[in-house]
């Protein structure tokens, strides 16, 4: 649009737009109607801007919906288009703002820019960004994802259960892309993608089930960023927002509600996708973040990524809750002191704004922590148990003294679901504390960071090519596995910048050194064919270039196969998803080698047809 | 390859079935003779489907009948039927004297029962004292009804949408479509097996874990029922994916089941309108493909639930372990294979009936490598057609090893104009049937020595 004479683009900061902040099934209420300060930037119609790119194309019906200009006079001046179902352009501008709040977040954690996976492909032949693209009505399907081919995010709609369509109308259409959850859902893991070539790929039980986790880790933090909705939770609870159900605005007189304010309600909070979930006939929320009271079984018990996953989310959301009691519990007294009623709906409006103040602070930083978390984990074949190392590791970088008990209720809540890293003596912080090759100081040469490059593309090659060569001196050293056919691969590193809560400044160097090498698919039948399977090192150097820390997901030799325990699981775990999946029995052609090993790295994609 | 060896084979088979066996045969009996210290299991070629009879001897319980017998399916896939199942069913007649113990419908698929539906007057004739189903087939059961309801209207737009795309010239995946007819007809089957034959047959639902002795009057006989499971984990994958998108003809027509528009016509933009995003051809096709693309996946998903509705008999009888695990696929075999004593069951089995036709995912590679090298015989009832990939060559390959060539598969009972097994297929017909196998006119006897 460019300026126009008596603006200044340069001084607005938001883009107001309204959105959903659960789904349309809540309607009104629970501060359902939010709006979103979207960072602001020059946008065309679309929206287009510079991460996301809203392409309202559907393949079931093969045409395109009208797209909307947020620029509009008559749509700026009502901060967007209200909530409505009806209109597309609504649909538009909710995935727009929500995904771009959800990048936001990311960066703030990750300190640093978000670049695309397929731009790092494509990196060095363009300096040009290219945008993700977002398919808000993609198809008629009851699912949603993320199309890392398409570079895209794919939302369908579909018909709710005409039978048991929950609070909706039956045969009434569900779109996906008006769900909150699932907008951040699937927004996470394209942003998860963008930080690590082979991170995603699907190598045990744990690696999808973290990813799942991850995604609604996020997404249900989220939701205690919604002011009014928080505050409507904290006032129908009395302050216990991890209850599942929300008390009723009135007691029914006579036992049993008569009227809706007597009505008890899911408390929206800790629920994701009520509506899909209702609208399949679930009759409740898709998933919970409370999940069963904690127990050292269910991980052995459950497979499915989504179930799986579920576990990790239950005690991520236990130590925040645990962590918001305690820090709450100083204000409960007071009030308590002075004679307040504590039961639900008389909260003093004062202490009502003060939990949700703590609330909402709380879970920034438990998001913050799980997000910058990603930095600390293994570059490929993620463990549950290596994301507990990562969060421990990512937030006592930060902030060395634990004031508020974060990481001991992390550790304790992971402790009680039997979720335990592999190679570590104890669940104490010390022994959970990823660590550095010891008793040497391993400094990188050669590592420039100059912001003010004139050619940052060619500074960001030689980082690399000195990342390297560093690595390669060094294999032994970072676990990895030196042979005339094996490569060794710097292919991304980071620059993070953080301000940590005391102020001082953080400069660190995230690199992810990784390797391969082809092994049988199974050594009994050798003309099965063979896969590749990968290893690496995540290194995290301080501001001098000295390794801070070393991350080893060793690959081992081949020499040493029969033992490898990593190898093991994972064929153990890729004969399992070949012989789960649904095609393999009566597809016409017979699967060998390359056919095979297509299947088993697309098999990622198929996790995510089920949202 | 009916050879001379193998007429007089048969010969014996019969002779050996009532008669014969009374006259009961030295404790060491040679293989091919029913007799008292003997266990039969004859597997009837009847196309792709199963039809199994086992007989076993009961001691000095009643001297005219000897043996008990229990039928463990009877049924054939529309596309691979051979025609030789009202043959099959007489032999059955004539052997037991018309007289089943037992008559196990092990899942709702044509090719494990149709035969109860088409030739219901012949089971009529029959006296059965028991009929044991899966749980997923009880009526009565919440749960299984909800399934089945789902599932019947989940096919019948599958097939609508199959036929519709057929009829617009559009290439339909013809595996997906018969995994779907699979799925038809078999509602007079299930409806007579579920009222025992209408002659007071005692009717069991079962489930993992349930244990019988003695059942149905058979002396000495112990059942170990090892699927399917009704855990959490194992109903959320029976659960068929919800809300697709379909074809159907509508008078003659295709058109999309749900073609309604989802907004008011006015916010559909025309392709030249300022604004609107030129996608590239192929990214178009590749959505289309992604919209389309769930249908056969649902199909094949489909059939795999009720596959895994299998029942999993294990029956004991004097020392001898016998596995009948219907169609189970891997998550019907997980539940099992992960109890203590599942290693103990698979290294004792004498005789294995092989899951699915010999599939890929019938057999688990863990289940294979539990079963004792040599200790065991396993018959495959299967075919070459309508699926090609079944049998699996590295599956069989794999269970020939362990069985140490003791495996034999129905499709090498050669019958006019049924396919023979397809060149490069596992295991090859051995110029001699293994030891303890003897070939009938559209059967092979596996006689196991007690």
């Amino acid at each position: 649009m460019g300026n126009k004479p008596g603006t200044d683009e340069s001084t607005i900061r938001h883009r107001p737009l309204k959105v959903y902040a659960f789904d349309p099934s809540r309607g009104r209420t629970l501060g359902n109607y939010m709006t979103i300060n979207v960072e602001y930037e020059d946008v065309q119609p679309g929206p287009l801007g510079k991460y996301v790119h809203v392409i309202d194309y559907d393949a079931t019906h093969d045409c395109y919906y009208l797209p909307i200009d947020l620029t509009e006079r008559k749509i700026l001046i009502q901060g967007g288009i209200d909530p409505n179902e009806s209109d597309p352009r609504f649909h538009q501008q909710m995935v727009y703002a929500v995904v771009s709040e959800t990048i936001r977040r990311f960066e703030f954690a990750l300190g640093r820019t978000i670049v695309w996976a397929f731009e790092r492909r494509i990196h060095d032949e363009y300096d040009e960004r290219k945008p993700l693209r977002i398919f808000p009505h993609a198809m008629q399907e009851a699912n949603a994802y993320y199309d890392r081919d398409l570079e895209a995010l794919l939302f369908g709609y579909f018909k709710a259960s005409e039978t048991d369509a929950g609070v909706n109308i039956p045969g009434q259409t569900i779109f996906t892309c008006l769900s909150h959850d699932i907008v951040v859902h699937e927004a996470t893991h394209a942003l998860v993608d963008s930080q690590r070539d082979f991170f995603m790929e699907a190598t045990s039980p744990d690696a999808p089930a973290f990813h799942e986790a991850f995604a609604d880790i996020v997404a249900l933090f989220q939701h205690f960023s919604f002011k009014e909705a928080l505050l409507e939770v904290i006032q129908q609870t009395g302050g216990s927002i991890f209850r599942s159900v929300v008390d009723p605005e009135t007691q029914p007189a006579n036992g049993a509600p008569i009227i809706q304010a007597e009505l008890t309600a899911d408390n929206p909070l800790v629920g994701l996708a009520k509506q899909f979930g209702d609208a399949m006939g679930t009759r409740k929320a898709l998933r919970s973040a409370l999940g069963t009271p904690p127990n050292t079984n269910d991980l052995k018990k459950y497979n499915e990524p989504h179930t799986r996953g579920s576990i990790l989310v239950a005690a991520v959301f236990d130590a925040f809750f645990t962590v918001y009691v305690r820090r709450t519990r100083d204000l409960m007294r007071i009030a308590r002191a002075g004679g307040a009623r504590m039961s639900s709906g008389d909260l003093n409006y004062d202490l009502a704004n003060r939990l949700a103040e703590i609330a909402a602070k709380t879970a920034e930083g438990f998001l913050n922590i799980c997000i910058r978390a990603l930095d600390y984990c293994p570059p490929v074949d993620i463990q549950l148990g290596d994301f507990l190392r990562a969060m421990v590791t990512a937030d006592y970088d930060l902030v060395s003294d634990d004031k508020y008990g974060y990481r001991m209720a992390l550790i304790q809540a992971f402790r009680s679901r039997g979720i335990h890293p592999a190679g570590v003596a104890s669940y104490s912080e010390e022994s959970l504390l990823w660590s550095a090759p010891e008793g040497l100081s391993l400094h990188c040469k050669g590592l420039a960071f100059d912001l003010f490059s004139l050619n940052p593309r060619q500074q960001r090659q030689k980082n690399g090519k000195a990342l390297w060569s560093f690595a390669k001196k060094h294999a032994e050293l970072f676990c990895l596995t030196i042979g005339p056919d094996i490569k060794i691969q710097a292919r991304t590193h980071h620059e993070v910048h953080r301000v940590s809560p005391d102020g001082q400044i953080m400069f660190n160097v995230i690199a992810e050194i990784t390797q391969s090498r082809e092994v049988p698919i199974d050594p009994n039948y050798p003309n099965l064919g063979k896969f590749k399977f990968r290893g690496g090192t995540t290194l995290i150097l301080d501001e001098n270039s000295n390794v801070k820390y070393s991350i080893p997901k060793p690959m081992g030799y081949e020499k040493d196969d029969e033992n490898n325990e990593r190898l093991i699981r994972q064929r153990a775990y890729q004969a399992r998803r070949e012989s789960d999946m649904a095609f393999s029995d009566f597809s016409e052609e017979r699967l060998l080698g390359p056919e095979l090993v297509e299947r088993w790295s697309k098999s990622l994609n198929m996790t995510h047809r089920g949202y | 390859m009916a050879t001379a060896k193998s007429k007089s084979a048969k010969k014996r088979a019969v002779n050996g079935s009532k008669k014969g066996a009374a006259k009961a045969a030295p404790a060491r009996a040679a293989s091919g003779q029913l007799n008292k210290n003997t266990i039969r299991v004859r597997m009837y070629r009847i196309g792709f489907g199963d039809c199994f009879l086992v007989s076993l001897p009961i001691r000095g319980e009643d001297s005219k009948s000897d043996y008990k017998h229990i039928l463990v399916d009877c049924g054939v896939h529309g596309r691979g039927d051979i025609k030789t199942m009202e043959q099959a069913i007489d032999n059955i007649a004539k052997v037991t004297g018309k007289k089943l113990a037992v008559v196990i419908g092990s899942h709702a698929h044509q090719d494990h029962i149709s035969g109860f539906g088409k030739f219901a007057e012949k089971f009529a004739e029959f006296d059965i004292d028991e009929v044991w189903l899966p749980w997923a087939m009880d009526k009565n059961n919440k749960v299984a009804n909800r399934f089945v309801k789902k599932q019947a209207a989940l096919v019948s737009q599958l097939e609508d949408h199959f036929h519709a795309l057929a009829a617009r010239g559009a290439p339909v995946e013809n595996g997906a479509l018969e995994a779907v007819e699979n799925l038809r007809g078999n509602e007079k089957a299930i409806e007579l097996l579920r009222m025992g034959f209408g002659v007071n047959a005692t009717v069991r639902y079962m489930t993992a874990g349930d244990k019988l002795k003695d059942p149905a009057r058979i002396q000495g006989l112990s059942v170990r029922v090892l699927g399917p499971p009704t855990s959490e984990e194992f109903l959320s994958q029976m659960d068929p994916p919800a809300g697709q998108h379909y074809l159907r003809l509508v008078n003659g027509n295709v058109e999309p089941a749900d073609s309604a528009p989802i907004f008011a016509n006015k916010w559909t933009a025309q392709a030249n309108a300022i604004g609107v995003p030129r996608l590239s051809l192929d990214d178009m096709q590749t959505l289309k493909e992604r919209a389309e693309f769930p249908l056969d996946d649902l199909a094949f998903a489909l059939t795999k639930v009720t596959n895994n509705t299998s029942l999993v008999v294990l029956l004991v009888f004097r020392g001898q372990y016998l596995l009948f695990p219907g169609d189970a696929e891997y998550g019907n075999w997980r539940w099992w294979l992960e109890q203590d004593d599942s290693g103990d069951i698979l290294s004792r089995i004498s005789f294995y009936k092989v899951s699915h036709h010999g599939s890929f995912n019938g057999t688990p590679k863990s289940a294979v490598e539990k079963m004792s090298e040599g200790r065991f015989g396993a018959m495959v009832s299967t075919q070459s057609a309508p699926w090609k990939s079944i049998p699996k060559p590295e599956l069989m390959t794999a269970l020939n090893l362990r069985a140490q060539k003791r495996i034999v598969r129905s499709d090498w009972i050669s019958v006019d104009s049924a396919p023979a097994p397809l060149p490069g297929s596992m295991p090859v017909e051995p110029p001699r049937l293994p030891k303890g196998f003897s070939k009938g006119s559209i059967w092979v006897d596996y006689f196991i020595n007690l």
